[in-house]
């Protein structure tokens, strides 16, 4: 069976809200691993500290932004690595599309699974 | 999948794979769409941090170095790990790189009416100053989050 209605737009949405999302938001959470990566923080005191990360991810509205945030980037980034593959001279296939895409839905749903666990757990 | 034969011999041109290295312009392309590797770098790095946080033991009521061990690895030893800092901070570049030139194009892909009766677009600029607005706050909201929620 062949749907006559293209998928392209679905990927294509979360292409472009990934690209906002990389551009707006990445930059900041990339500052913010740096400068934890330099303070090297303890258990309990630091930027970026086991107990200061409890009560990011315990938190409901945070933890559904930074899982917005990842979820887009990793939509975006699989949309444009499976793209640029006809720049790099290679002809995409239908496996090419499962090979990308499956990888972009098992990283989110596993992003998903441990967020929703963590924040159970914490809750 | 069509039963039919095909009798078609589509024209293919031979293309090199390296293409886009004869052109700077065409390696700036490149280099654009290259940024995406480093945006699933980040991505991983987080899922990474998420999973080996769910990991720890989240019931004890005092945290100590034993229960909180997968994630002291994942903040102390991976990203305070000299090379995942320098990728990192190749990842930054990258992405105010893919900021900057999506910014900058976004004036093409979004064009919105001044109002109902006219059609005068909203001055490109408008468009690309509040994004760069946007990046600014986010980055600020996101710092002052960061530095005081630390305990």
């Amino acid at each position: 069976m062949h749907s006559p209605r293209s998928d392209e737009p679905i990927y294509w949405l979360l292409f472009g809200a990934g690209g906002l999302a990389m551009a707006i938001v990445v930059p900041s959470i990339l500052i913010v691993l740096l400068a934890a990566g330099v303070a090297s923080p303890d258990v309990n005191e630091g930027l970026l500290s086991f107990a200061q990360v409890k009560g990011l991810l315990g938190n409901w509205f945070l933890s559904l932004i930074l899982f917005g945030v990842v979820f887009l980037t990793i939509w975006h980034s699989c949309h444009r690595i499976y793209h640029t593959l006809h720049d790099l001279t290679i002809h995409t296939t239908k496996l090419h599309f499962f090979v990308f895409y499956g990888l972009a839905a098992c990283l989110s749903f596993a992003l998903l699974a441990l967020q929703f666990l963590v924040y159970c757990k914490l809750f | 999948m069509s039963e039919v034969k095909s009798y078609r011999k589509p024209f293919t041109p031979k293309v090199e794979a390296n293409w886009w290295t004869k052109n700077p312009f065409y390696t700036r392309y490149m280099l654009r769409e290259g940024t995406c590797l480093l945006g699933l770098f980040v991505s991983c790095e987080i899922l990474l941090g998420i999973f080996l946080f769910a990991m720890c033991d989240l019931g004890a009521a005092e945290a100590t170095a034993e229960s909180a061990a997968p994630y002291m690895w994942w903040i102390n030893s991976f990203v305070g790990n000299p090379i995942v800092m320098i990728l990192n901070l190749i990842a930054l570049a990258a992405v105010l790189f893919h900021a900057v030139t999506f910014f900058n194009m976004m004036p093409q892909a979004v064009r919105i009416f001044m109002n109902k009766n006219t059609t005068d677009l909203v001055p490109g600029s408008f468009i690309v100053i509040g994004l760069y607005a946007a990046l600014a706050a986010c980055t600020v909201v996101v710092l002052i989050l960061a530095f005081a929620s630390i305990p």
